[in-house]
């Protein structure tokens, strides 16, 4: 900053070599994460929570779905570190089984609703006028309007099953991305960056997809955390009241359904999967809000 | 003032009636499994669905207007199942349920009390949770308790409130041989204490858990404004540090808090459902979340009307108190 300041007379040869070197990319990446352990924890568990959902259902030590007549309601133990089920399956494998399907919700969600929400965010945010007060308008009344009531009038309409859910929590986050980076372009807009770009002779579109787009970028990942959260959250918990995944599939929610039945006796049955899906949810949170940090001190500790 | 509230009540009957479009729309014209052959149950035949679908009008058309047909290519239904609802709505007739063709007048009245109940209380314990907890937070900025309630906040965010009432369930009758009771609503007035002993963990459970956005707003808009100059002025008066935090401090931070608690208040109202159908209440949410399942449409179309109805009186309450906390606030 200090060059820019002294005009636009070139630098000396000599001036040049006594800036301060850049450290190496990888540090500069690395240092704010370190300072902040609670990421790191998070950015950990959202790792392991896309490799469980890639490669869960090959690594599981038993059958999720076999059923096994002796060895039903087994407590922990080395061999079944989550005990079993009713029906003496491991409930350690049906967990990592269970990733697949809270990963796949979450695409879902995050192509069919945040990647267009984002889109159409940038769009307005960068452009204005009528399109952007009817998307926020609209994205207001979504929001003024509580999450269940919309789910359980779609699922009456659609029938049980994800494709009801799946809906419900894409327009949540078409809403979610828009409102989120119609901010971010906002303040974008204005930047000298864009000016620049602009002065150069690009076009809007060029500014926008090589210019914009790639500074935004960190605030499209913050979005995209808060999204799996979400989504896992509601698909558990819609398996969970009945409304998502079948019994007998092997699910974070479901699961715990299940085996609320038989919690009483045998607790392990439901806090096991209880904790599974709030460990993810609370990944997904600790990196969404470590990420917030880094890019905008003074967002810090909002919402 | 007065004005500003007869407006905003004149929008309400508009916005329940944009409202209950929507959810016609969606409820009738959705392809998924056709409700009369799920009232008929499995293994019906063809007449009986017939027969169903006749005697609740399922087969006619929705709106009393459809494009369509010869010129001006729009076709009017004296017998649509739009019209005849909310011809019966305006009349304070609320229609029957598919299931049993009981009146969802007498049902409401009768399964009310209970929702009511658990909302209102979750509701008073979330904003006195969220809004002390956030004070504290902001006045002893990274302090253990702020560190502890920001940690509270993301914790909350995470653990799903069905868990947490699920664990309800379990843990006591585990380890200590208490069984949180199940089902049977008694009324506060009748028997205090079996009707607290129903209510009071869930209430605690759902509004802890739908405190965390008000905590977080708190803190930020508590530690905006401690930073202020008439905070300082305040403090340098020798005011008690107790009237310069309430009287100087929050009452300035009123308006995003009580936006805060108008959200607080939109996340309880699901977690309540949640609550209802873990512990077998038999309030409005059960019954939203049972009729949902076996598709009684016009249980879930009013219950969506009810909600909506919800919704538009809260943020009214929230906007008209702006001005009741902060008199700079006018309406007009």
């Amino acid at each position: 900053m200090a060059v820019a300041e002294r005009g636009p007379i070139a630098m000396s040869e000599a001036d040049r070599w006594e800036l301060p070197r850049n450290k190496p990319w990888i540090v500069r990446m690395a240092r704010p994460w370190l300072r902040n352990p609670l990421g790191l924890v998070g950015l950990a568990i959202v790792i392991t929570f896309f490799a469980l959902g890639i490669i869960g259902p090959y690594i599981t030590p038993q059958d999720p779905r076999a059923l096994d007549a002796h060895s039903r309601f087994f407590g922990p133990s080395m061999d079944h570190p989550f005990g079993t089920t009713k029906f003496g399956q491991d409930i350690f494998s049906r967990m990592l089984y269970g990733a697949r399907v809270s990963m796949v919700f979450g695409l879902a969600a995050m192509v069919v609703g945040f990647l267009p929400g984002a889109t159409l965010g940038i769009m307005s945010g960068y452009f204005g006028r009528w399109i952007d007060y009817a998307i926020q308008r609209s994205g207001e009344a979504w929001t003024a309007f509580p999450q269940l009531p919309i789910l359980l009038t779609v699922s009456a309409a659609v029938g049980p099953g994800l494709k009801g859910p799946v809906i419900v929590i894409a327009i949540g986050a078409i809403f979610g991305g828009s409102r989120l980076l119609r901010a971010v372009a906002l303040i974008e807009r204005h930047k000298e960056y864009v000016l620049a770009a602009r002065s150069t002779g690009a076009s809007e579109a060029r500014v926008l997809i090589f210019h914009v787009l790639p500074n935004i970028m960190p605030f499209i990942l913050v979005g995209m955390s808060s999204v799996f959260a979400v989504a896992i959250l509601a698909e558990a918990a819609l398996s969970f009241l009945g409304l998502g995944l079948e019994q007998g599939t092997p699910g974070w929610g479901i699961d715990l359904a299940v085996g609320l039945k038989d919690g009483t006796e045998h607790p392990y049955l439901v806090i096991f999967p209880g904790i599974v899906i709030s460990v993810m949810v609370l990944g997904f949170n600790l990196l969404g809000d470590t990420l917030r940090d880094i890019l905008d001190p003074r967002l810090r500790g909002s919402t | 003032m007065l004005r500003y509230t007869l407006r905003r009540l004149a929008w309400l009957p508009l916005i329940l009636f944009g409202v209950s479009m929507i959810a016609f729309i969606v409820l009738r014209t959705l392809p998924g499994q056709d409700p009369a052959s799920a009232i008929a149950g499995q293994g019906a035949t063809t007449e009986q669905i017939d027969r169903i679908n006749r005697e609740l009008g399922l087969k006619e058309p929705i709106f009393p207007v459809s494009l369509g047909g010869s010129a001006p290519f729009i076709e009017t239904h004296r017998n649509s199942q739009y019209g005849k609802w909310i011809g019966e709505l305006v009349r304070g007739d609320f229609g029957r349920t598919f299931n049993g063709k009981q009146p969802i007048r007498e049902q409401f009245v009768r399964k009310a009390p209970a929702s009511l109940q658990i909302v209102f209380m979750s509701f008073c314990v979330s904003i006195v949770v969220g809004v002390s907890f956030g004070i504290v937070s902001a006045v002893y900025r990274n302090g253990a308790m702020d560190y502890g309630a920001r940690l509270f906040a993301v914790l909350s965010s995470s653990i799903p409130e069905f868990f947490l009432l699920a664990l309800l369930i379990i843990i006591p009758a585990y380890l200590w041989n208490y069984s949180q009771p199940v089902g049977g609503y008694v009324p506060i007035y009748e028997d205090p204490l079996r009707n607290l002993r129903l209510f009071a963990p869930p209430a605690l459970i759902i509004g802890v858990g739908g405190s965390a956005g008000l905590l977080r707003l708190t803190r930020t808009t508590m530690l905006e404004v401690l930073r202020s100059d008439y905070i300082r002025t305040a403090n340098a008066k020798g005011l008690y540090k107790s009237t310069v935090i309430l009287r100087h401090g929050l009452r300035n931070s009123a308006t995003p808090i009580l936006t805060a608690i108008g959200s607080a208040f939109v996340a309880i109202f699901g977690g309540s459902i949640i609550a209802e159908r873990v512990l077998s209440i038999d309030g409005l949410g059960l019954w939203f979340f049972s009729s949902a399942l076996i598709r009684d449409l016009p249980v879930v179309q009013f219950l969506t009307v009810y909600t909506a109805f919800v919704v538009v009186i809260v943020n009214l309450i929230v906007d008209l108190s702006y001005g009741w906390f902060d008199p700079r606030v006018r309406y007009n």
